[in-house]
């Protein structure tokens, strides 16, 4: 049945949802259905019922069996197809699932594993199809044969040749970027326009630009430059990145992530002088330089993108490729014209090698990206594959689109002028990361989920509606309907297209202006970065200065909630008329930027003066005579010395500013030394942290735990709990001390603060969530439950002031920060840990081509932590990034420490129980069953659990040589031992109090008389028996203009979990519904999450008022 | 058509003293590229010949033909203005004829009993168009050669219609509008240094205009012949030598030798030489 859904020649069976066509099936027929798209997948050559019957699989095993697994067994995950997903053997992997699916029968865990499985391939299909078409493309195909110097077909233009005073000419490449007018509700996606073109449609517009209040008038600000060098290398450079190298191997060409060159190497690898057939040869590039430029000669490339910052969403990074391999094609005689625009073909020619550098240099932008190359606005559409294509009975669609350039007549001078007179581009400065977004549209597409579908159906509609509104000039119209684009379709597509920042700027915008506020505009994969405000014209001025202010004002209100990557920017603009454009410098107008001198003569002036090349000792002079004559170069010469001359004084501030923080913290330096020598001797680290190898790891007997998973817990329970929580006995201690470093890859914001998801109309911040469930539990049991966060050095003050902010959202009852007593300092981490978390441990291995990057980044920071020294303090970074909270163990003897259970205690002298749970635990509530249970069973602690999942990595439930205990994935002996535990930590604790300082040698007079000599020394005595594991987490340090690298640094934490190997606490284990004790790790869990009830079940928990 | 006469260009700057240079020949006579070439075309059924020369080198030039000077008229390009120019001042001589185009510093080997010039002169004859000679070239040679685009002609797998003609392509290019069904990938019909043209040619060549350094190239006009009547390229059973390339003269010698009767010869003296040498 759900066959016909891919197979039926009828439109309106083909496009029905999935989700309504799999409602009515019980358990055995999705069985059924999945065995016959498992066959059909296998067997059919069309590639996109293969990728739809995959997605169908995907979503079947994700949403739709778990539902009806209940009463199952909790199943196991063969450890065998684990290690195949891992590696990419996606059919091997399901073949293994399979197989443990027909033995054991069908279950949470399996399905779990299949639906990735089924997912990975489907992507991996789609993109391998790609990047078939890419090399079938004609043009393309010759430079993948190419694989020795002298089969190199390509020569230097002669008029490059023709130096003047030993300076070769400049060709220069000037390209706008561009902005898509109608958000194209993303069907610029390839997979997207090669099954549907005639959904992909988008109006593109080229543009200049120029960042309002820094630069004077807008300009392409796009630039590439070309010339032939008298040295046999090739030389690169990135005036932005301030990066600059000379290669001397093709090995180095094709090594991207090892220095900020990689779109550089890209676009000499796409445009053919160094073709991706020659790569692995051993040959050397001298010889296939001098095939092309003759004996003694190198070229030099060099890029600039005029410090517009990244993630402008304005495609900078696609044009500036598209730039570059123009002023390549140019150079080496592949289009007719050395200067001026380009012809059709050629441009055609140059997206096909764009689309070519991005797969090369393992990214990957949309179709309508390279827009930047065409002139004025046009209209991109996906073109149906003809007979002659390679596309023809691969997909419907062909990889490239088409392009349309409208003319005067079409679109009047009046109506662009309009337009720019109206449109304010801004850049919000959120660092966003599309990827998972363009997966989930994707997916959403190819399962026809009927909300969405409608969706696209929309906003196709609605880019006739702006196409016309922009014809006739009527921008007010266009702004109306960019933003129903919004508000409507790309909503509902995907909700997490917005977020609180956007809607917090929109309604202040709405404020200052009313009517005068025409409407918003999203540009790209997401709002946050680049973004539209279309405002009356006769506003426009006064509106570029104050959107300034507002986005400012917002971003310093959020900027510890949501990650920014630099302050937000306001643009000035024009529509580009050219495209790209070439022209050749001769002579004394052969000039570089200023910028690319402060990087070339300061490596100049290094150099012994007898080793400089004639060419290089004309550049000498050349820019000491642009210096005296040239207005660009006016600051240049003091630059240069600031080049020269590291900036020493700021550096020591910033140590400073360090010192004083650790000093704050509490920060103990005899122990930072003391692991400091265990890291270097070798006695700790990631390998240290596993328990031995003949340790016994056994999975938890059904006995020894009690599964409320399936059963609810009886009356009797339900009443014992429901009296504990009437008489004031339970508080709420939620964990957000972390930075939640999977949330925003290290970028150093407080989780606790992210305004995650929309409930009730709005969006929320984890901590409103878990006060919502507190306030209704408060409410029904007629007694406010006191709530405490746990912070940290870096979460204390920005929630502190978060929440006065917000009045503590009007939480009824005692509300609590627990400031953290203990700080560690990062490190940079030795070469055996990286090797080791990047050799020994299982990893997923990627696409091709992302993994040859990875590893080449991978190597590149092995080089870092070597150079940097091995477990030295890791200082390059703000302070507050150099530090660590040292584990949640720690969280709740901090509560001791620093006073806030003695005012709890004094609050509530009655209190005796704790639920204690980690701040992305949505599901954690108090119930009064669970209460109950705990309260009965005179636990010390009572863990809950949940069945394990693939995703759920990081230890489980086991019996240690026995023992029963939590085991933390960093003590795991070897990493299959995990798959045979059936259940996984979900960290949700209940405490009895009184057991609790018992175990610390405490009681409660001890906490309320606040004697900390007792309390300090109970808790060493605790800590001294806790492991303590060294782990690696990302670190982000940003940098220029919206650039961000990401560093591992090493750090030291105790973990709560430990607690359970203690048999004097009286650990307890409670299987609990996964919806319960599920995480929120990652933001690309969001979608999923959504969809599969979870969003749906927090709400039915929470009371926001 | 009756092709009777031949055009040899000899008057490049760089060419000029090439088609003056001696070798042996397969019979083992030595003598001078030139008269290679005129023997051959006599040969083949041409009758005369003009030879397209700089000024001051008629002396030299008919020195080197060997006994065909009064078939010979020598024709002096006083500037170098290019391929086309060339060939465009040998108007008065070809008249209203078909004939048969050579450059100066090629030698042809066949490898069947007629010869190069003769195979592409009776398929000239026969098809009554005008014919170049091509050879299928690898992509990496593109920076050498006039390249011929089309489809080849059911009934005979040698010889193909002509569609798109383009001189010194880049591999890009090359792989968007010149690629022959039937070719291996990577390789294209290259020229020959041999062409059979007609009269409306030439007067698509003096209708044609200089590019940009002032010079009459021949490949557009060529081109521009292939779009208005029916033009075939001929690929020949045998093989080219280029001896204004680096060690063209030295292969051409080479080649000649080993297709003559003292092949093992010097076969056995080209081992002597490697094993000589390190």
């Amino acid at each position: 049945m759900l066959l016909d859904l891919i197979t039926s020649e009828d439109a309106l069976v083909r496009d029905q949802p999935l989700e309504s066509a799999c409602a009515s099936l019980d358990k055995k027929s999705l069985l059924q259905e999945c065995s016959q798209l498992d066959q059909f997948r296998r067997k059919s050559e069309n590639l996109y019922d293969r990728v739809r019957a995959l997605f169908f699989l995907a979503a079947i095993h994700r949403y739709h069996l778990p539902k009806k697994l209940s009463g199952e067994a909790t199943g196991s995950i063969p450890f065998s197809g684990y290690e195949d997903l891992l590696e990419r053997r996606f059919e091997k992997a399901i073949d293994t699932f399979l197989a443990g699916q027909d033995s054991q029968g069908a279950s949470d865990a399996i399905s779990s594993s299949l639906a990735s499985a089924y997912h990975q391939l489907a992507f991996q299909t789609l993109a391998d199809q790609v990047r078939k078409s890419v090399r079938t493309v004609r043009g393309n195909q010759w430079m993948f044969r190419m694989g020795h110097p002298a089969n190199q077909p390509l020569r230097i233009r002669p008029e490059l040749l023709e130096e003047e005073s030993h300076l070769f000419p400049v060709l220069r490449e000037l390209t706008p970027v561009r902005m898509d007018l109608t958000h194209s509700a993303w069907s610029d996606i390839f997979f997207l326009g090669m099954d549907y073109p005639e959904g992909a449609r988008v109006i593109n517009v080229s543009i200049d630009l120029a960042v309002h209040g820094r630069d004077d008038t807008p300009t392409p600000p796009v630039e590439a430059y070309f010339r032939v060098i008298d040295k046999p290398v090739l030389k690169l450079t990135s005036i932005d990145l301030k990066a600059t190298a000379e290669i001397e191997s093709l090995a180095e060409v094709f090594d991207f992530a090892k220095d900020y060159l990689g779109l550089l190497k890209a676009a000499v690898i796409a445009s053919g002088i160094v073709p991706p057939g020659i790569e692995g040869s051993g040959e050397s590039l001298a010889d296939l330089l001098e095939q092309i430029v003759g004996p003694g000669h190198g070229i030099e490339i060099i890029s600039s993108v005029n410090n517009i910052p990244k993630g402008s969403r304005l495609a900078v990074s696609t044009n500036l490729l598209a730039a570059l391999i123009s002023a390549c094609m140019r150079a080496t005689g592949q289009t007719k014209s050395l200067t001026g625009p380009l012809a059709e073909n050629e441009r055609r020619l140059v997206l096909a090698r764009a689309i070519l550098g991005e797969w090369i240099g393992g990214s990957g932008g949309g179709w309508q990206d390279s827009g930047g190359v065409w002139p004025g606005i046009k209209i991109i559409e996906g073109e149906i594959a003809g007979e002659t294509d390679s596309e023809q009975g691969v997909s419907r669609g062909r990889l490239m689109p088409k392009h349309r350039v409208f003319d005067q007549d079409e679109i009047p001078t009046s109506s662009r002028e309009a337009l720019q007179n109206s449109l304010i581009l801004v850049h919000g400065g959120m660092a966003s990361n599309v990827g998972p977004i363009l997966e989930m549209v994707t997916e959403k597409y190819l399962l026809r989920s009927s909300e969405e579908w409608a969706g696209r159906s929309t906003a196709l509609s609605l880019l006739d509606k702006v196409l016309d509104a922009l014809k006739q000039g009527d921008i007010k119209r266009l702004g109306a309907l960019t933003t129903e684009n919004f508000r409507g379709p790309l909503q509902t597509i995907i909700p997490w297209a917005t977020n609180h920042f956007t809607e917090t700027l929109i309604e202040r915008a709405e404020a200052e202006f009313g009517d005068d506020f025409w409407g918003f505009w999203m540009l790209g994969g997401m709002s946050g970065g680049g973004m539209g405000f279309i405002v009356n014209p006769t506003r426009k001025a006064e509106a570029l200065g104050r959107l300034q202010e507002i986005m400012l004002e917002t971003k310093r209100e959020l900027e510890n909630a949501l990650p920014f990557a630099m302050d937000p920017v306001v643009y000035d603009f024009q529509i580009n008329q050219h495209g790209t454009f070439g022209d050749l410098l001769k002579g004394e107008n052969s000039i570089l930027p200023p910028g690319y001198y402060q990087l070339s003569v300061a490596e100049l002036l290094r150099a012994k003066p007898e080793t400089l090349s004639a060419c290089e000792r004309a550049e000498l002079d050349q820019f000491a005579n642009a210096c005296r004559q040239d207005p660009r170069f006016t600051n240049s010469v003091q630059s240069l010395f600031d080049t020269l001359i590291p900036r020493i004084e700021e550096d020591q501030s910033e140590q400073g500013s360090l010192k004083e923080l650790l000093k704050i913290h509490g920060f103990d330096s005899k122990q930072h030394e003391a692991i400091r020598r265990d890291l270097r001797e070798g006695r700790i680290g990631l390998s240290q942290n596993r328990l031995p190898a003949n340790t016994h790891i056994e999975d938890v007997l059904p006995e020894e735990i009690t599964d409320f998973s399936q059963t609810s817990p009886s009356q009797d329970l339900q009443q014992l709990g429901q009296s504990a929580l009437e008489n004031g006995e339970v508080a709420v201690i939620t964990l957000a001390a972390g930075v939640g470093s999977r949330w925003t890859q290290g970028a150093g914001v407080c989780k606790a603060l992210h305004p995650f998801s929309k409930f009730s109309g709005r969006h929320r911040t984890f901590i409103e969530t878990h006060l919502a469930k507190s306030r209704k539990r408060g409410n029904e049991c007629g007694t406010s439950v006191p709530h405490i966060f746990t912070t940290s050095y870096l979460t204390n003050p920005p929630t502190q002031e978060f929440l006065n902010l917000q009045e503590n959202y009007q939480y009824p009852g005692p509300l609590y920060l627990s400031p953290g007593r203990s700080v560690g300092q990062r490190m940079i981490p030795t070469e055996r840990d990286l090797r080791f978390a990047w050799e020994e441990m299982p990893q997923q291995t990627l696409d091709k081509q992302q993994q040859k990057m990875r590893q080449s980044s991978r190597a590149a920071l092995i080089g870092w932590a070597r150079s940097s020294g091995e477990a030295s303090d890791y200082t390059d970074n703000l302070p507050l990034q150099c530090l660590h909270p040292v584990g949640h163990f720690f969280e709740v003897p901090n509560l001791l420490l620093n006073g806030t259970l003695k005012s709890l205690l004094e609050e509530r002298p009655q209190l005796k129980t704790l639920m204690l749970h980690n701040i992305d635990t949505l599901g954690a509530d108090l119930d009064p069953g669970i209460l109950g249970h705990h309260l009965q069973s005179k636990a010390g602690l009572s863990f809950e659990v949940i069945t394990r999942r693939l995703e759920d990595r990081g230890g489980g439930l086991a019996r240690v040589n026995k023992n029963l205990q939590l085991l933390e994935g960093l003590a795991l002996p070897h990493e299959e031992a995990e798959f045979d535990l059936s259940y996984y930590n979900s960290m949700t604790t209940w405490i009895d109090l009184d057991q609790l300082l018992a175990l610390f040698e405490l009681e409660r007079s001890d906490i309320l008389a606040d004697d900390q000599k007792k309390i300090t020394s109970g808790i060493r005595k605790i800590a001294s028996r806790l492991p303590t594991y060294i782990t690696l987490k990302d670190v982000k340090k940003r940098w220029g203009h919206g650039q961000e690298d990401i560093f591992p640094v090493t750090q030291f934490e105790k973990l709560w979990g430990d607690l359970t190997a203690m048999p004097e606490t009286q650990s307890k284990f409670l299987v609990v519904p996964r919806l319960r004790g599920q995480q929120l790790k990652n933001p690309a869990q969001l979608d999923s999450w959504l969809r599969d009830g979870s969003a749906e079940h927090i709400e039915s928990l929470c009371q926001w008022d | 058509m009756k092709i009777s006469k031949a055009v040899i260009t000899a008057a490049g700057p760089d060419h000029q003293h090439l088609p003056l240079q001696t070798l042996v020949s397969s019979s083992g006579d030595t003598k001078t590229v030139l008269s290679l070439l005129l023997d051959e075309a006599f040969n083949a059924g041409i009758e005369s010949i003009g030879i397209v020369i700089a000024p001051g080198t008629q002396h030299d030039f008919k020195s080197a033909v060997n006994g065909h000077l009064e078939k010979v008229t020598f024709i002096e390009q006083t500037e170098s203005l290019g391929f086309g120019h060339a060939v465009l001042i040998a108007s008065d001589f070809v008249g209203s004829d078909s004939f048969l185009l050579l450059v100066g510093d090629h030698l042809y080997l066949s490898s069947q009993e007629s010869s190069c010039m003769r195979q592409l002169i009776e398929v000239a004859s026969q098809e009554n168009c005008p014919v170049s000679a091509v050879q299928a070239t690898h992509e990496s040679l593109l920076p050498y050669y006039g390249v011929v685009g089309g489809k080849r002609v059911s009934g005979n797998p040698r010889l193909y219609e002509v569609e798109t003609i383009l001189e010194k392509p880049s591999p890009t290019e090359a792989e968007q509008s010149l690629i022959v069904p039937g070719l291996r990938a990577g390789n294209y019909l290259c020229f020959f240094g041999m062409h059979v043209l007609t009269p409306s040619f030439m007067e698509e060549l003096a209708r044609s205009s200089v590019d940009s350094s002032g010079r009459l190239p021949l490949t557009p006009s060529l081109d521009a012949n292939a779009q208005n009547e029916r033009y075939l390229a001929l690929e020949l059973e045998g093989r080219r030598f280029n001896i204004g390339e680096p060690y063209g003269l030295l292969r051409a010698n080479l080649g000649m030798a080993l297709a003559g009767p003292k092949r093992d010869k010097i076969m056995a003296s080209i081992i002597e030489l490697i094993a000589a040498t390190r």
